[in-house]
């Protein structure tokens, strides 16, 4: 009898903590997945410096105006280049689904031709604009695509943080993994390192900057190192704002070639 | 000359003093280049040295705007010129937009064909090796834009009739057409009077979907390109030709197309066509007036955009076909031309290399146009390029003497 007690003690012992952690625990794919489905409002505007710095330091500057509006099962994205000169009133067009299985619809008005052309956004490894982010990187990529795993947690600038690695499902994909160091209450993603085809450290992609506007946590400042050849991309917002009630007609051709 | 020093003054006085109307700045934006090119062949004679000063003026409030794209070209061997691209007025309203005023106005889904495109007419100075927004002529039209969500109706009326821009007579783009003995032209017949009967209209509809974009269009035009009436003088005695006289005269068109492009997978496809009636041909039949005839013709072109790896890749077949055609017309039944544009950056997209051709089938005459464009720094780009025709006849071998390097130099504000 009372060797059936201290096996039940015993047995109890070493359940309590597991049963504890299961209570808290999380996956992977959820943490992923409570990130991609954070709510950042049904419209947003703001001015978009992006800032291109190579090895020697020297920089160069592109701004933009954008506009982003969520239509249910899918968002619209437009944004306008204002610097530099050359690039002036060329706008760019971005429809993505919530659909895994369809492919973004992309435009791109160019003033000198005074024509919209339609472009494949097959291409997502090519760098947008000469910067350090693939367009891939800045769209919202699906967390169906990739098999998540939690590896840790850690502190990162005072905030306790998830440590998800996240494999791409399909093998030719440009990155062979990434690193992600997720915000447990805010579900932002803080520092995200990206690996090559051979697994070294490719890039790492930095917040600088976020805040609460209208209620929802917006990233204003970024910052993408590649490691291998010493270049960066900083990327700030400024004068955002959210549920302003951006009008559907916004997202056209007309837009488009009107400019700002 | 003091026309044009007067011209400049104004436009500079007006460039400086243009800061602010009723309290919102005049954006100005614009360009000063070089370009310099140089021939091929054994003479080397500099073919062009042209510096441009190309400024943009614009301005909105509520719901008005206005536009202002004046334009200064200096050479060497020729008077300053000066012009005005565009300077239009818009008024918009929550469904339509008005511009009048000249303007340039690009339809299609084409690259550097013109099908459907033909509402700017061309000015082809420089054959069709300037960049495009100066091959293409603003028009005085009267624009109206209906939009219906993601569809548009498009009515442009074009009061005055503006022709192609053809080559000076002492130009190396010239050409004389072939025959036995050199013409006479006579250009007493080539204007359109300006009048309200002799206006132009086009009208469009497009649509831009998820699933694909497309434009229908219609036009009762006139012919950009003028039809050469060939008039023979026999000599009585010897019943021998002894003159030939030509008549460049424009002559009404309708036409009637459309065009499209959509993605299949990392596939652009694009498409575009167009069916004209009444477009005059030279014919051989000697009992035919004028040597012209008239006939009906379909000008269609496939193209298909894609990237293998970083190379860029566009394509275009294009086919031009007579109707109804007979063995007496100088045009062949069928002219069959390709493009071909392979464009990489390099250096974070701050070096790019380009290379488009144009190839002709008939003839198998071909224009390869490689370029090299360097952004030393945001808005200053350096650009050495070469255009190479091939072939001894067709529309690109007849310049097969023209060869030429070139170096442009371009700093935009």
């Amino acid at each position: 009898m009372i060797k059936k007690i201290q096996v039940v003690i015993l047995a109890t012992l070493i359940a309590l903590p597991v049963l504890s952690f299961a209570g808290d625990k999380i996956s992977g794919q959820q943490i992923v997945e409570n990130v991609y489905n954070r709510q950042t409002g049904n419209d947003q505007q703001a001015d978009l410096t992006m800032s291109l710095i190579n090895s020697r330091g020297d920089e160069r500057v592109r701004t933009i105006r954008q506009f982003t509006k969520d239509f249910g099962a899918m968002e619209k994205k437009i944004m306008f280049f204002k610097t530099p000169a050359d690039v002036h009133n060329t706008s760019f067009m971005n429809w993505s689904y919530d659909d895994e299985n369809k492919d973004d619809d992309q435009w791109i008005y160019l003033p000198a031709l005074k024509k919209i052309k339609r472009i494949s956004s097959d291409s997502k490894s090519d760098y947008f604009m000469g910067s350090d982010f693939t367009y891939d990187d800045l769209g919202d990529r699906h967390p169906s695509q990739d098999t998540h795993k939690l590896i840790g947690e850690e502190m990162i600038n005072g905030e306790n943080c998830y440590v998800v690695e996240s494999i791409p499902k399909d093998e030719d994909y440009m990155y062979s993994k990434t690193v992600t160091w997720i915000i447990k209450d805010k579900w932002i993603g803080l520092k995200k390192d990206f690996y090559d085809e051979d697994e070294d450290l490719l890039k790492t992609l930095t917040v600088k900057k976020f805040e609460k506007i209208s209620g929802y946590w917006i990233i204003l400042s970024t910052e993408m190192h590649n490691v291998q050849k010493n270049h960066t991309t900083k990327m700030q917002l400024d004068n955002v704002k959210i549920d302003t009630g951006i009008a559907d007609n916004q997202f056209t051709e007309r837009m488009m070639r009107r400019g700002l | 000359m003091f026309k044009n020093i007067s011209a400049v003054t104004l436009l500079l006085a007006i460039l400086f003093t243009a800061g602010n109307l009723h309290g919102k700045s005049v954006f100005i934006s614009g360009y000063a280049r070089n370009y310099t090119g140089m021939l091929l062949n054994d003479s080397r004679e500099y073919s062009i040295i042209q510096n441009t000063f190309d400024l943009k003026f614009e301005h909105s409030r509520n719901r008005v705007a206005f536009k202002a794209n004046p334009y200064f070209y200096q050479y060497f061997d020729k008077d300053l010129k000066i012009g005005l691209r565009e300077a239009y007025l818009d008024i918009l309203f929550d469904k339509m937009d008005i511009r009048v005023g000249k303007q340039q106005i690009i339809w299609g889904k084409a690259d550097g064909v013109f099908i459907t495109d033909i509402i700017s007419p061309k000015n082809l100075s420089e054959f069709l090796l300037s960049d495009f927004d100066e091959i293409r002529m603003g028009v005085t039209a009267l624009k109206a834009d209906y939009y219906l969500g993601d569809n548009a109706f498009e009515l442009v009326w074009i009061p005055i009739f503006t022709p192609t821009q053809m080559p000076e007579e002492n130009s190396i783009w010239f050409r004389t057409p072939a025959f036995p003995i050199m013409p006479v032209f006579d250009y007493s017949q080539k204007d359109v009077t300006a009048s309200l009967e002799n206006s132009e209209l086009f009208g469009k509809f497009s649509a831009m979907t998820s699933l694909i974009d497309f434009e229908i269009m219609a036009g009762y035009v006139w012919d950009d390109d003028p039809t050469m009436h060939i008039q023979k003088t026999i000599d009585p005695a010897t019943q021998q030709l002894s003159g030939i006289t030509l008549l460049p005269q424009h002559h009404r068109l309708s036409i009637a197309g459309g065009s499209f492009s959509t993605t299949v997978g990392a596939f652009v496809l694009r498409g575009e066509g167009a069916y004209y009636s009444g477009k005059y041909f030279q014919t051989g039949n000697p009992t035919v007036t004028d040597g012209i005839t008239d006939k009906n013709y379909l000008h269609y072109l496939f193209g298909v955009d894609f990237n293998i790896g970083d190379i860029r890749i566009s394509s275009q077949f294009i086919q031009q076909a007579v109707l109804d055609y007979d063995d007496q017309i100088v045009n062949d039944e069928f002219e069959n031309m390709a493009t071909i544009l392979l464009s990489k950056t390099f250096l974070r997209e701050t070096l790019k290399l380009d290379l488009f051709s144009y190839a002709g089938f008939n003839n198998e005459d071909a224009l390869i146009r490689p370029k090299l464009t360097y952004d030393f720094t945001d808005g200053f780009q350096l650009l050495l390029g070469a255009n190479i025709f091939t072939g001894d006849e067709g529309r690109f071998g007849q310049y097969d003497n023209n060869d030429m390097l070139y170096f442009k130099v371009k700093y935009s504000f």
